[in-house]
């Protein structure tokens, strides 16, 4: 299951999606603010344990580099995003 | 395996990412060989309209004609 | 003419109210007008160096934040707001100046005019 996270990590809606990936045992694509997340150990802090997934265009278009993050996040492009909608059995979002 | 996208479009045009996103996700499923339609509502029939000006963001409905023409099947 | 204090509130791209906070600064000091424009809560990622529009045809906003501040607009980010989003002094773009909430105030209450985003 792949849970899709455009919001905020200030948001209800973008912290509602990350719990509800962490629930469900879900991966997570962070897109538009969505991509906040990675800084800070923000998704550690939820106790969100799975795959996260950030998108590069939206990334770069808010100066975040890649060494905000570890190695659990890993870097997609637009091309990644839907080969990952296309393998999961279900896509849900996006908050 | 050919799959079929639905995307819902809700807000205008120009005050949220959401029609950058979903012209990105629409034209990489297109180019992947996917079916992939698109579900415009309440302010997102905004992204439609003609005579559209905008510059320096996308451009709702220069992307979304392009689309079309590769396939893109649109529902207001 | 008095002083114009714009307030963002919102971080860039997810959502218009930065491209409309930059631009709205520039107007007010193309018309001469005395400019501050006030950066809190998430609207301080507006300021953070190295965005890249590259590929997006968005508008890089970093770039229109630093011809705000070579035509003469005054910008100041709330410290805390800068910590709370993982930033340093460091990584906002120059000329930028990070004031504690009380300084904020005052900024506010000399302005004859506020527009907020």
């Amino acid at each position: 299951m792949l849970v899709i996270v455009k919001s905020a990590p200030d948001t209800t809606d973008g912290e509602r999606g990350i719990k509800f990936a962490r629930d469900m045992a879900a991966d997570i694509v962070l897109l538009q603010n969505g991509a906040y997340f990675v800084q800070g150990g923000k998704l550690e802090d939820l106790g969100f344990v799975g795959t996260a997934y950030i998108l590069d265009d939206d990334r770069k278009l808010r100066g975040l580099k890649e060494s905000d993050f570890g190695d659990r996040v890993k870097e997609i492009n637009y091309d990644g995003v839907v080969d990952l909608m296309t393998e999961s059995d279900k896509v849900v979002g996006m908050f | 395996m050919e799959k079929t996208f639905t995307l819902f479009l809700s807000t205008s045009p120009y005050s949220y990412e959401n029609t950058y996103t979903a012209v990105k996700i629409a034209e990489s499923a297109l180019n992947k060989g996917h079916a992939v339609n698109l579900i415009a509502s309440g302010d997102g029939v905004y992204c439609f309209l003609k005579k559209q000006k905008a510059k320096g963001i996308t451009n709702a409905e220069e992307k979304f004609s392009e689309l079309i023409q590769k396939g893109l099947k649109v529902y207001l | 003419m008095g002083k114009i204090a714009i307030i963002l509130r919102k971080s860039p791209y997810g959502d218009i109210n930065a491209a409309e906070a930059v631009r709205h600064a520039l107007g007010a000091v193309s018309d001469d007008m005395s400019v501050l424009l006030i950066l809190v809560d998430s609207g301080v990622l507006l300021s953070k160096k190295g965005q890249d529009d590259t590929g997006t045809g968005f508008t890089n906003l970093e770039g229109i934040l630093k011809d705000c501040i070579d035509m003469g607009v005054d910008v100041y980010a709330e410290k805390l707001s800068v910590g709370e989003h993982h930033m340093e002094a460091a990584d906002s773009v120059e000329s930028v100046k990070i004031v504690d909430g009380s300084e904020i105030a005052e900024l506010i209450k000399e302005a004859k005019t506020t527009m907020i985003f």
